[in-house]
């Protein structure tokens, strides 16, 4: 497991000599075990911040937060922000430059290899664990999860308490950064579609059966929207408020102004609602999970995006956040993009 | 007796191929399904996947995409845009379970009026055994 010792010491270095406005980065999080994003402008502080298997947030999005908060300043401070990436997250900025949503030169990048590791999927750990609080997790040098609970140590093999998008990851390495930590190993999963191809092979009766009831629980609470680090839209187009209103707008315009998708959290609403987000996120989302974990009612939003991430690979060969210079998904082809389905 | 199955079908047509070829299908009096309800849009590659979800939403049984043979868009490119933008479409939608016969796409010019029948034809022959759309429609 990587060690952000360095990191640490580079981080005090930059805040010192005042080169940085801030980092953002992992913290003990308020339950005790589970980390969290804390925010550091003094370099005493640095020692808050922490590595571990429970790293699971995507910190990028809150680059989303700095640049809109550095547009409504009068004089911004221009200096760029640290921030600590895992592989995932380093992707999602790599999203973000190619978009030219930010520069290169907005962000100091503290990369951290996952190495053999990954983070823990809360949901896994919660029901090994049967009850029992965990203290502290860790990676063991042998590749195993070490998690103390309050009678003593268990051990758990790593692919047990993996979240299920590390099992799939295909660059479990931060693919830019400033100062890295860790191994670039690449560890190319068994089966990087995996989840999906299990879903594909139910029938089309099975498969509707298993959607309609993940997104009937839907509540719109938009959680999945604004965790989301690629959802940066300053309107969307699912809330029915971009009506330029002045004096003039007459009722009757308000009134009947199209709304694409209705606010009510009726089925057929909710499909749209999903439906423009898996596409909106097609050749973007770098299936970093956040969506998922925020979502309160634990639909498997992923899947949708997964989906998306897998027929762009197979179909136009596309892979999502590698190159900051090459042209998005959508906004390119290539003369031999299949066309078979047209008649 | 039950009256038929009548499909309705949203299509949206380029301007400058579907369009004016659905237009000389009518000029020439050819005969094809009622079922049809066309929208004229600017280009194929215009059409964003929102209209094609609000359009089941609204409660289409069958939505058509249709523009200018690869080579031949008025844009020059557009229609090689929406190959792939409907292309991730129509996978979404098998994805979640929708049949995937009420979602099509078509290269119709402006000259293939035949075509334009014939693509219609087939489309509404598809979506009668299927019945009516109800799983992504609103207060079906």
């Amino acid at each position: 497991m990587a060690k952000i010792e360095d990191l640490k010491e580079e981080a005090r270095k930059l805040l010192r000599e005042g080169k940085i406005k801030y980092i953002i980065g992992y913290g003990t999080g308020s339950n005790g075990w589970m980390a969290g994003p804390v925010f550091i402008k003094n370099p005493e502080d640095v020692d808050k911040l922490v590595w571990d298997p429970t790293c699971v947030h995507n910190l990028s999005r809150f680059l989303v937060d700095e640049k809109r908060r550095k547009a409504r300043e009068k004089q911004p401070d221009k200096r760029p922000v640290g921030i600590f990436v895992k592989g995932c997250d380093s992707r999602a900025i790599v999203v973000l430059l190619q978009e030219k949503f930010i520069e290169r030169n907005d962000v100091y990048i503290l990369g951290i290899s996952c190495e053999n590791g990954g983070v823990v999927d809360e949901h896994k750990l919660t029901r090994k664990l049967k009850g029992e609080k965990p203290k502290k997790i860790e990676l063991s040098d042998n590749g195993q999860f070490v998690v103390t609970t309050g009678n003593g140590k268990v051990e758990f093999p790593v692919g047990e308490l993996l979240a299920e998008r590390c099992l799939e990851c295909q660059a479990n390495f931060p693919v830019i950064s400033d100062i890295l930590s860790g191994e670039k190993t690449k560890r190319p999963p068994e089966k990087p579609f995996g989840s999906i191809e299990k879903m594909e092979r139910l029938s089309q009766a099975d498969r509707w059966r298993f959607w309609k009831e993940q997104l009937n629980k839907c509540i719109r609470c938009y959680a999945c929207r604004s965790v989301c680090p690629m959802c940066y839209c300053d309107e969307c187009v699912v809330d029915s408020i971009n009506l330029a209103v002045s004096a003039d707008t007459t009722a009757e315009e308000k009134a009947n102004k199209v709304k694409w998708v209705q606010r009510s959290a009726e089925s057929s609403e909710n499909f749209v609602y999903h439906f423009v987000r898996a596409i909106h996120l097609a050749g973007r989302c770098i299936d970093c999970g956040e969506c998922e974990r925020a979502c309160p009612l634990d639909i498997p939003i992923r899947f949708l995006n997964k989906k998306l991430e897998k027929e762009a690979k197979e179909l136009f060969g596309y892979e999502v956040g590698f190159d900051p210079a090459q042209p998005s998904l959508i906004s390119s082809f290539k003369d031999e993009d299949p066309g078979d389905f047209i008649r | 007796m039950a009256e038929e199955f009548e499909p309705k079908i949203v299509a949206f047509l380029c301007k400058w191929c579907s369009s004016a070829g659905s237009d000389m299908a009518g000029v020439s009096r050819m005969e094809y399904p009622p079922n049809v309800v066309p929208i004229q849009v600017m280009c194929s590659g215009s059409v964003s996947p929102l209209y094609i979800f609000s359009a089941f939403n609204k409660g289409a049984d069958g939505v058509l995409v249709s523009g200018c043979h690869p080579g031949d868009c008025h844009y020059i490119k557009g229609n090689y845009y929406a190959r792939r933008r409907i292309h991730l479409v129509k996978k979404l939608l098998e994805f979640i379970g929708l049949e995937p016969q009420r979602f099509q796409m078509s290269w119709v010019s402006a000259a293939e009026a035949t075509k334009y029948t014939q693509v219609i034809k087939e489309f509404v022959k598809e979506l009668k055994p299927l019945g009516p759309q109800t799983k992504l429609r609103r207060n079906p």
